[in-house]
């Protein structure tokens, strides 16, 4: 059973289906009717390049091409959080980066390698999508965790400076926040995993079924694949305040407030 | 520890955006004294005891406590030396009783946890009933927070005690009170910040502080 291809010319008649929408945002005048044309043309061109880009990388499906694909897309997720969080992308980026390269990383790995049991660890047809939906929900965790944590610090001051000066150590005033923070980033998850199945398919099943497997071949890669982003997500955004602590606070252990961009 | 003065200030300088809010400041507190800087707005008042406790750092000048120089690395040792109470201080959330309690999960206060049992007689001291321990902090009116602050203060036993209008929001009677519990206190050192002085009968001396305005912030 093989997936049905999409012709171009039926992928414009597909565009048709625009009207329903574009129709709703102009006769009730939401003024983003702009915004929209704009992210239609931007998802197409973007969408087009990647997947010419995708056709020679699974062609070639050569390891060091496969693993440069997804430390490009970790480069590109890595300044949408500096930006996303409104944090100096010059501090940030290093510690972000490695952060969001061991959380997708690891249970990248672990997915494609004891769980799947292919030989080669960046096997195109595997590393890259469960690599990108792996990372896409890293992206979202570091956003929610690093942009919570640094925002509740300066938020809290006086309640932080106080701990501070009853000798808490680093770790004992920075704790609660942390746990707030991780816990925030991933509530999502968890929510996620709690409703799975009951309210829609979940992408990647869809796509296996897409793909021709059976549903029971599909559940079991959505189990995995929910393990791995939950696993990804902890790891990503844990490592990421964890790592950007040291350079956001002063050897006094007060919060550098030049990390805001506002 | 102990090997100088409770807290030494040389030519203290602190500027914000370009403005000297602190200049040239020095002064010397022995062990046991007790000082009140007091100033109008924006004096510095306020900054100089971020100082002493490393929220803020001078722009020149250098402070030691009991004889070591405040810096990034020695400041964690010595704010186990020090206490202090903030001006419309921010204890923050839970119940008073979990609030006085924090302060002894951190690693440095752990062996302080036998002062728990002093509470009852502080809160008599203080004029705070004893129901209030099971009441949410945030719902405490101002002069209740500031003793609370003080209490859980006193608790950790520090050499060092740094108030800043900490008596700022209490009527005369409390007021009394703890100018009262301050002056039974013979060992302990007491620099305290105060817009009105009056309050402060403990101290021995007062110094006022050039420059500020009446109506800024510090």
């Amino acid at each position: 059973m093989n997936i049905v291809d999409i012709s171009f010319l039926s992928l414009a008649v597909g565009y048709g289906l625009l009207i329903f929408p574009l129709s709703i945002l102009l006769w009730y005048r939401i003024p983003i009717v702009g915004d929209t044309l704009w992210a239609i043309v931007r998802m197409t061109v973007q969408l087009l390049f990647v997947g010419l880009y995708l056709e020679v990388v699974f062609s070639l499906n050569n390891f060091w091409l496969n693993g440069a694909w997804l430390l490009i897309m970790i480069g590109v997720a890595d300044t949408s959080i500096t930006r996303g969080c409104g944090l100096r992308l010059g501090r940030f980026a290093g510690p972000l980066f490695l952060a969001l390269l061991l959380g997708t990383a690891v249970p990248l790995f672990f997915f494609v390698g004891p769980i799947l049991v292919r030989p080669h660890l960046l096997d195109a047809q595997y590393a890259i999508p469960i690599g990108g939906m792996i990372l896409g929900n890293c992206l979202r965790a570091d956003i929610i965790g690093v942009s919570n944590f640094y925002r509740s610090v300066r938020k809290s001051e006086k309640a932080f400076l106080q701990v501070l000066a009853q000798g808490a150590r680093f770790s004992e005033a920075t704790r609660p926040f942390l746990r707030d923070a991780v816990q925030a980033a991933l509530a999502p998850t968890v929510a996620t995993m709690a409703t799975i199945g009951l309210v829609s398919l979940p992408g990647m099943m869809t796509g296996v079924i897409l793909g021709g497997a059976d549903p029971m071949t599909a559940i079991k890669y959505q189990i995995a694949i929910m393990i791995a982003i939950f696993s990804g997500t902890a790891i990503t955004v844990a490592l990421a305040i964890w790592l950007t602590m040291k350079s956001s606070f002063t050897a006094y252990g007060v919060l550098d407030c030049r990390i805001f961009k506002t | 520890m102990k090997q100088g003065p409770a807290i030494q200030i040389d030519n203290l300088t602190v500027k914000f955006n370009g403005r000297t809010v602190v200049e040239r400041f020095s002064m010397s507190l022995a062990s046991s004294d007790r000082v009140t800087l007091t100033g109008r707005s924006g004096s510095g008042k306020t900054t100089i005891l971020r100082c002493i406790l490393g929220f803020t750092v001078p722009d020149e000048g250098s402070i030691a406590i009991e004889g070591e120089q405040v810096t990034g690395a020695s400041i964690w040792k010595l704010r186990t030396r020090l206490a202090y109470v903030a001006q419309e201080p921010d204890l923050g959330t839970g119940q008073v009783r979990q609030v006085l309690e924090r302060p002894f999960t951190y690693h440095t206060n752990a062996r302080l946890g036998g002062n728990r049992s002093r509470i009852p007689e502080l809160f008599r001291r203080f004029m705070l009933p004893a129901e209030m321990m099971d009441k949410d902090i945030v719902t405490l009116s101002g002069g209740e927070r500031q003793r609370v602050a003080i209490v859980s203060a006193i608790l950790l036993q520090r050499p060092i005690l740094l108030l800043d209008e900490a008596t700022s929001a209490l009527d005369k009677s409390a007021s009394q009170a703890v100018a009262d519990f301050f002056k039974s206190q013979g060992d302990l050192t007491v620099l305290s910040v105060a817009h009105d002085p009056e309050g402060f009968s403990f101290s021995k001396d007062i110094i006022e502080l050039p420059g500020g305005s009446d109506g800024g912030g510090q």
